[in-house]
């Protein structure tokens, strides 16, 4: 087995129909470990299909899930966060009745710790985010901002291996969006991880990502460094129509 | 940090607040039925600690799942019956119910021993439904429990040599003081208590908020509710051995729909998603129930006896949880426990040195 295949998650060949609909057409994306990469595309490009696909939530028609080198394409969501794959949601899909600590003690817990040492695991990833004061509160009482940090918080609470966020900048205003990239820059060092982070704000995809991919209606169109990417004439055209990108 | 001035009587004390008040209040209203309360006071008062016990028992997996249980008074059926093939009389049990096994048709157990074992029944069956029915999720889940209740009913009402069918099994020993009906809600009320707190507890809780974020947690579903349905089960089996022996008959039609949607009712008007909700619950709509049947009976004012058209007991509840439910939808504590005043309680829920220690 290599290097690569013992320290990633891959998408091979990954099909996904919804009856007569395609929502994906032989993707291919691999995520390493300390790093954070991004996953960019149009609205409806399948860029939430593929994060489904990677976190066990939806099963490939045809194709193949692998982590570290094991083909997981039959596995469900539970087994894959067990087995160190974290994700968030583009709602931050918290337990509204439950205190934050609860929040992430629930994500420790279903990695298999003991409660006293969820707790002291929670707490050392809400006081390294910053978040720590926010212990106590239901996760239905915090602002927006808070809601979008603290469902990443919850989902390194797993020790997540491969980390996925699905626009966790959305709605944020600029300074906002600025902490909370800081913060996932840190994580793969912190967290001996790897990020994959979706998000339309092509100006964060740039600030923070090493690695782009791109989809376009479901189909790869291209990857590289974020330079390469943005000078891509594909991407341009797929971000920005036909005329314009030649113009 | 506040915390740090915290002390782990203050953090222990503000963490379990809500369990201790009710048991306290629980304590204290058993005493004073010990002291000054006539006969008639303390049958009132055994049968709201045994309700109390019949609502825990519901609360354990409805509350923390989320799935509303039709069918949990089986597992009160299964305990009381079995209870009563134990404990009843000998010289009956060979004519009334010659259909049971000859180890229980020919020989009677201590009360102590049957409890036990008819609990045990109870959880074990919940734990072989449980098998099944926890694979559903949602309506499906509430309607496959209705069904089990249906199950049983039947059976139980059609095998007459064994149960005595639609009969009444009488001649059981009634041995159910206020301080043993005290000791079973305590235990009932610690049982909802340290599982709403478990691990198992936040998992399963964690479900009722939202499957799919569980999900994406690592939380298997199947099993947190399984642990959930099967401890209910054994709370509503120690409610059943109750009721048996406090009435000291048996009989299928008092565990059927009338029973489930008073319970129902309890832990709707209290809140389901609270173990102080479902206790509030049995408090509040216990007293409207008892009022309302003294006033069904009658009242004596010097010559002339009022009294309410029967049904209306009926009506009233009904009216009050419609008003709850249009002006609190959670429920009289709307989800929440009992807590101490802010000045009092610790900043951080929980103490890390607290439950290393607790361990």
């Amino acid at each position: 087995m290599n290097q690569l295949a013992e320290n990633s998650l891959e998408t091979r060949n990954v099909h996904v129909a919804f009856g007569g609909i395609h929502a994906l057409s032989g993707v291919d994306i691999t995520i390493k470990t300390g790093m954070v990469q991004g996953l960019i595309g149009p609205n409806g490009a399948g860029k939430t299909t593929l994060v489904n696909v990677l976190s066990g939530f939806q099963k490939p028609t045809r194709g193949h899930v692998v982590l570290n080198g094991k083909d997981v394409s039959g596995d469900g969501p539970q087994k894959l966060a067990r087995a160190g794959v974290g994700r968030s949601f583009q709602a931050a899909r918290l337990f509204q009745d439950m205190s934050v600590e609860q929040n992430l003690m629930t994500a420790a817990i279903g990695t298999g710790l003991n409660k006293a040492d969820a707790i002291i695991r929670s707490r050392e990833i809400l006081d390294w985010m910053g978040l720590g004061h926010h212990g106590a509160v239901l996760g239905g009482a915090l602002s927006y901002g808070d809601e979008r940090r603290i469902s990443i918080a919850r989902a390194l609470a797993l020790h997540p291996k491969f980390l996925l966020l699905d626009e966790p900048a959305s709605g944020m205003n600029a300074e906002e969006s600025q902490n909370l990239m800081s913060i996932i820059r840190a994580i793969p060092a912190h967290f001996n991880c790897g990020v994959l982070l979706i998000e339309h704000n092509m100006e964060v995809i740039m600030g923070v990502c090493e690695h782009v991919y791109v989809v376009d209606g479901g189909r790869s169109l291209a990857n590289g460094t974020p330079r390469e990417v943005q000078d891509n004439p594909d991407v341009r055209r797929a971000y920005l129509g036909e005329e314009d990108a030649a113009a | 940090m506040s915390n740090a001035t915290t002390t782990p009587y203050q953090s222990f004390l503000s963490r379990h607040f809500a369990v201790l008040l009710i048991a306290a209040c629980l304590v204290f209203i058993v005493c004073l039925v010990h002291l000054f309360g006539s006969v008639m006071v303390q049958r009132v008062v055994i049968e709201a600690l045994i309700r109390i016990v019949i609502v825990v028992g519901i609360y354990i997996f409805t509350g923390n799942s989320g799935i509303i249980s039709f069918g949990s008074v089986t597992f009160m059926a299964i305990a009381a019956y079995a209870t009563g093939w134990q404990t009843c009389c000998e010289m009956l049990k060979p004519i009334t119910m010659s259909g049971l096994p000859s180890i229980l048709r020919d020989n009677s157990y201590p009360v102590y021993v049957s409890a036990l074992t008819s609990v045990s029944l109870a959880a074990l069956a919940a734990f072989v439904v449980g098998l099944i029915l926890m694979r559903l999720g949602g309506l499906a889940a509430s309607i496959s429990t209705l069904a089990i209740l249906f199950i049983l009913n039947v059976s139980y009402s059609n095998w007459e040599t064994v149960t005595m069918g639609t009969a009444s099994m009488v001649g059981l020993p009634t041995y159910i003081t206020p301080w043993i009906a005290l000791g079973a809600a305590l235990i009932a009320v610690v049982c909802a208590w340290v599982f709403q707190n478990s691990a198992r507890g936040i998992l399963l809780r964690a479900t009722r908020a939202d499957e799919v974020a569980a999900a994406a947690c690592g939380v298997s579903l199947y099993w947190s509710r399984l642990i959930a349905w099967t401890l209910s089960g054994a709370v509503m089996g120690l409610a059943g051995v109750l009721t048996a022996h406090f009435l000291g008959t048996v009989s299928i039609n008092s565990y059927f729909l009338n029973l489930t949607f008073l319970a129902l009712a309890m832990l709707v008007v209290g809140g389901m998603k609270s173990l102080s909700g479902a206790v509030v619950g049995v408090v509040v709509v216990s007293t409207i129930v008892d009022m309302f049947r003294r006033l069904e009976a009658g009242v004596s004012l010097g010559d002339t006896t009022l009294s309410l058209p029967a049904g209306t007991q009926e009506l009233v509840l009904a009216g009050v949880m419609i008003v709850i439910l249009m002006f609190r939808k959670d429920g009289l504590m709307g989800g929440k426990e009992f807590c101490l005043p802010k000045r009092w309680a610790a900043v951080r829920s929980e103490s890390v040195t607290s439950e290393r220690n607790a361990q």
